[in-house]
């Protein structure tokens, strides 16, 4: 007859201990120690004998019939031929064929920054033109008119609407404006008379853009 | 008898060293000497013998190449089942396959000559091993099966020893309740233990 005196401290002392124990690799006073407490305990007891059975039936050959001989007749082969048929890793895993993908989009990702840069690069040039830059060449009929150092703003707008003209360029470093005639109605040469009539005009000619 | 773990590491080290020089002779030595062991330890993540067969010899393979890096951090076996656990882990994965919950597929494919006792012993096992998680089952059979200690199963696992010992106690504590009933004993009373 068993008696059962052990605490749950030392149930649970043989819980940790048992596989070690069945190991044989546990320390000879732990497994002396367990045999002692096995004597006094009815459940260790129990758990230790299942324990062992549990051991035995993981230590039998597996069920699942491998041929050894053909397995490795067949890894010889594999190393026997080249390499790239011999390589474990598959050309076309799901993990190269992501791979192959993204490296594919990173490409044609460059591909469209650099067309894009290409794009801008000639694109550069503005829509317009600043004063400071040298002036263009002048359109045919186009005027060059030296106002008055004293001419008020307000009447030169007024004679340039007056007459039909806008200003394209100017003034220069004489104080010279190129003006064209802002529309086919007005006349250039009409407007050349009456800019040299006005008191306030002190030179108005066309501008000759012959070289 | 089995040999003392530290021979068999010393003899499997030399025959790393000769893989390295390229001794196919040595590779056949730890084929032989391992096939058998990977294949249970395998069979607790597939039932295939196609797919295990596959996965022993691209461990094997690449055990070949590796040889002479092998730095003698753990035993040759520990190595070598590493290896074999991440192929096996891997197979899984390029076929969609999750590792078995099928032991009852077991049924009518071991071998016929068994003999009783080992067959009732065989199903006792699967009936019990049906009710752990793959982890769980590849910690049983490296504790219980290959004697592995809980550093050893970690490294092979590339898991904390805390994760493993965490696997082993709940493995442990499903196996003790379902096991007696299999076997016809009423399970133990305790349901837990620290």
């Amino acid at each position: 007859m068993t008696i059962q005196t052990s605490s749950d401290k030392d149930c649970a002392r043989a819980w940790k201990s048992m596989p070690w124990v069945l190991q044989a690799t546990a320390p000879p006073e732990e497994r002396d120690w367990l045999m002692h407490h096995l004597a006094q305990c009815e459940a260790c007891s129990g758990e230790f004998a299942q324990q062992s059975r549990l051991r035995s039936a993981l230590s039998l050959p597996t069920d699942v019939p491998v041929d050894a001989d053909r397995g490795l007749k067949r890894l010889l082969e594999r190393l026997a031929a080249p390499e790239p048929e011999a390589a474990p890793i598959r050309p076309w895993s799901s993990a190269n064929r992501l791979t192959r993908a993204l490296a594919a989009a990173v490409l044609l990702q460059a591909i469209g920054i650099g067309a894009l840069g290409v794009w801008l690069w000639s694109d550069q040039a503005p829509h317009y033109r600043t004063l400071s830059q040298p002036a263009l060449l002048e359109p045919v009929g186009a005027l060059r008119v030296v106002p008055a150092a004293g001419m008020k703003l307000a009447d030169w707008n007024k004679l340039l609407h007056d007459l039909g003209l806008r200003v394209i360029d100017g003034p220069n470093d004489a104080g010279a404006y190129a003006v064209v005639p802002a529309g086919p109605a007005s006349s250039s040469v009409s407007a050349l008379r009456r800019l040299r009539a006005d008191r306030d005009i002190r030179l108005a000619e066309p501008v000759d853009n012959t070289p | 008898m089995n040999e003392p773990t530290s021979d068999v590491d010393s003899r499997d080290r030399m025959l790393l060293q000769r893989m390295a020089m390229g001794d196919r002779a040595a590779l056949e030595t730890l084929y032989r000497a391992y096939h058998g062991g990977l294949c249970r330890f395998l069979s607790r993540l597939t039932r295939r013998a196609d797919l295990i067969e596959e996965i022993v010899n691209d461990c094997f393979w690449i055990a070949w190449r590796k040889a002479g890096s092998f730095h003698g951090d753990s035993r040759v076996s520990t190595w070598i089942m590493g290896i074999a656990y991440r192929c096996g882990l891997k197979a899984l994965r390029q076929r969609g396959d999750e590792p078995v919950d099928d032991y009852a597929l077991r049924e009518g494919r071991g071998p016929s000559h068994d003999p009783d006792a080992d067959r009732e012993l065989r199903d006792w096992l699967a009936e019990g091993l049906k009710h752990l998680s793959a982890d769980q089952r590849i910690v049983v059979e490296l504790v219980y099966g290959v004697g592995n200690s809980l550093d050893e199963v970690a490294a092979i696992m590339q898991a904390p020893v805390g994760t493993v010992k965490a696997r082993l106690f709940h493995a442990r504590v499903k196996l003790r309740n379902v096991l007696p009933t299999l076997a016809g004993d009423p399970p133990t009373q305790r349901e837990n233990r620290s």
